[in-house]
């Protein structure tokens, strides 16, 4: 519905000099939009962080006596929970596997304060949104005897380290 | 005027320049006295910067208050004056996790006129996003979106959009414990999206959780980014609003002894290809060439009808922002502790839908539903073609479609009225009272 002006090559160009026109104006769109679509890739390759200031995923948390049995002690900083029943020795995730709150200790296990998900003593979920059991990570005695955990590596639920 | 009817003036003499001074400053910043005829009145117009994005010319049932209730104008003078409070709270905020939320605190305690901009910002935001989504209500209850609006709605879209996206972001910047777990739930239901989502909430996090890293993005997003955009954003949404042929009204606004040429298609042809003719700028214009005394003319001069309507919106909202600035202080909970989130944990008020509905399923409350709704939102105008119950509130013609909008708004309302309300610790349903 646009008006149509018949556009003129005033200069009364060969249709050879119109093709080469044609396909420059081609290339030059093309060279252009490459450039966008490059510009905008090194964007995000940009404020993709290569290092993470965070803490360390693998650390230490004390000597194996630090957690007599009966122990479910949370280490908050850490977001981790130790559970330790006689001999058998583990580590628990506290982050809800839902969206990532922390949840608490309660008396069958833990509840997730933000929408309710609800895990027994081992981590299962017994209710509420939360898709999946809290992780359980790999607990190592290094040779200084102390106890370390590695936050990225998850290990079966229920696999403790025995003592 | 011809050289002989204006010989060169005698030089004006120090005094009388110095006499003249004050209006011939007045004189060379506005070209125009305040205008008294109608040639005067467009002269003003288009030439004073602020006023030349209006049109000369408005259209009498665009100014009907009943109409548009003047809610993308609230939304605009709303983001006017957040940038304005923003600006002036960037000069104490310090978005590093051992320091903002000291300066929160001292934007409440020592900063001259701190708690009250803090709190004009706070009021403001939440107005925003409450009257941007009326306005977006309003353009779908009548039919402002269809053809030639289609662009402007999808454009809309995106600056409604953006608002949830800027309120989300401000919302870290306090660094207590709302903000915390507010955003720690967010970007994990970001996380929930398929395939990228764990690349977006690693990308807005800066790292694998909330701390200083995603404060850092989180203010820049804040402060530069999406302004930038949601001003681009405006500034086309207004653009367009002129180039689609001002505001949407019905056919009967128009109506009174219609003209044969008033089809377009018929004076198009003019300028068509085969003509040997040529024309001038206004040749190529739509529509008829001219207009003047040959249409029904139902506008009326901008100046003074829409200026005084604009200014009295604009003032209504400021007043109103002033009044619940000085009766109600934003909220400021407790430092950020990582260890413990508050019990229960709430999302603001506009977001507490989702977040009921994320208490069910994260994928569905979080990711599908909300994506379906906007999906609906940007596909409205090209699904829905049909021409009629344009710039009639409810229109009978557009039942079923503003049924099904109102069910998902209802719905939403619903949510967050349970999610307010019936909510207590571990997210268990409760009794209000
Ligand atoms: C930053 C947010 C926004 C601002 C500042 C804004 C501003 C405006 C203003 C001042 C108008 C003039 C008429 C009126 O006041 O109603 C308008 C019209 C319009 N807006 Fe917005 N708007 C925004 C967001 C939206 C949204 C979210 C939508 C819908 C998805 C939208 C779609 C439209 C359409 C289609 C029109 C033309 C209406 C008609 O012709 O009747 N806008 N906007
Ligand atoms: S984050 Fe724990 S239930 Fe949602």
């Amino acid at each position: 519905m646009a008006v149509n002006l018949k556009r003129s090559s005033g200069t009364g160009a060969s249709t050879e000099q119109i093709q080469r026109r044609r396909m420059l104006g081609w290339l030059t769109g093309l060279g252009l939009f490459g450039s966008g679509i490059l510009s905008a890739v090194s964007n995000f390759v940009f404020i993709k962080p290569r290092a993470t200031y965070g803490q360390p995923q693998r650390f230490s948390i004390g000597k194996p006596d630090d957690f007599p049995p009966g122990t479910r002690a949370t280490l908050g900083a850490r977001s981790l929970c130790v559970v330790r029943e006689g001999n058998k020795i583990a580590a628990l995730s506290t982050t809800c596997t839902h969206l990532g709150c922390i949840v608490g200790v309660s008396d069958t296990g833990f509840a997730c304060p933000c929408h309710g998900s609800r895990f027994d003593q081992d981590g299962t979920v017994t209710g509420g949104p939360a898709p999946r059991p809290l992780p359980w990570y790999k607990l190592t005695l290094a040779p200084n005897g102390e106890l370390e955990v590695d936050k990225d590596i998850e290990i079966t639920p229920g696999s403790y380290l025995s003592l | 005027m011809s050289p002989a009817a204006n010989p060169i003036p005698p030089k004006p003499g120090l005094l009388t320049a110095l006499k003249e001074l004050p209006k011939n400053v007045w004189n060379s910043i506005f070209r125009n006295p305040l205008p008294s005829n109608d040639l005067e009145k467009s002269a003003t117009s288009f030439t004073n910067f602020f006023l030349h994005i209006h049109p000369v010319k408005v259209h009498k049932h665009s100014l009907k208050p009943t109409y548009t209730l003047g809610l993308g104008l609230i939304s605009f003078f709303l983001f006017v004056i957040l940038i304005l409070t923003g600006i002036l709270l960037m000069f104490y905020y310090v978005p590093s996790t051992t320091q903002a939320y000291d300066r929160m605190l001292d934007l409440r305690g020592t900063v001259a006129f701190g708690m009250i901009l803090r709190n004009m910002h706070r009021w403001s935001a939440h107005g925003m996003v409450a009257v941007v989504f009326l306005h977006l209500a309003r353009v779908f209850f009548t039919g402002a979106y269809k053809k030639p609006r289609e662009f402007n709605w999808v454009l809309g879209v995106v600056l409604f959009l953006l608002t949830l996206f800027m309120s989300f972001t401000g919302y870290l910047l306090p660094w207590d414990q709302l903000a915390f777990w507010a955003i720690t739930v967010g970007t994990a239901i970001a996380g929930y999206a398929p395939v990228v989502g764990k690349d977006i909430q690693f990308l807005l996090m800066g790292g694998t959780s909330v701390g200083q890293e995603a404060l850092l993005r989180f203010y820049v997003l804040h402060v530069a980014v999406l302004p930038a955009i949601l001003t681009l954003g405006i500034s086309i949404h207004f653009w367009r609003i002129r180039k689609d042929g001002g505001l949407s009204r019905p056919p009967e606004a128009d109506a009174t002894p219609a003209l044969e040429f008033s089809a377009p298609a018929a004076t198009m042809k003019v300028a068509g290809p085969e003509s040997r003719k040529t024309y001038g700028l206004q040749g190529l214009v739509r529509g008829p060439i001219t207009k003047a005394g040959q249409v029904p003319d139902n506008t009326v001069f901008s100046w003074p009808d829409l200026f005084r309507a604009e200014l009295f919106t604009f003032v209504i909202t400021l007043s109103a922002i002033l009044i619940l600035s000085l009766l109600f202080n934003a909220p400021l909970e407790e430092p950020v502790n990582i260890l413990h989130p508050p019990n229960p944990a709430k999302a603001p008020w506009y977001f507490l839908g989702l977040q009921e509905m994320v208490s069910y399923s994260a994928f569905w409350g979080g990711i599908g539903i909300p994506t379906i709704f906007v999906v609906l939102l940007f596909i409205t105008p090209y699904i829905d073609r049909a021409q009629t119950g344009v710039g009639k509130w409810f229109a009978k013609e557009r039942l079923l479609a503003n049924t099904i909008f109102l069910t998902f708004v209802l719905a939403n309302i619903v949510f967050v009225i349970i999610g307010t309300f019936f909510r207590g610790p571990n997210w268990a349903f409760v009794m209000p009272w």
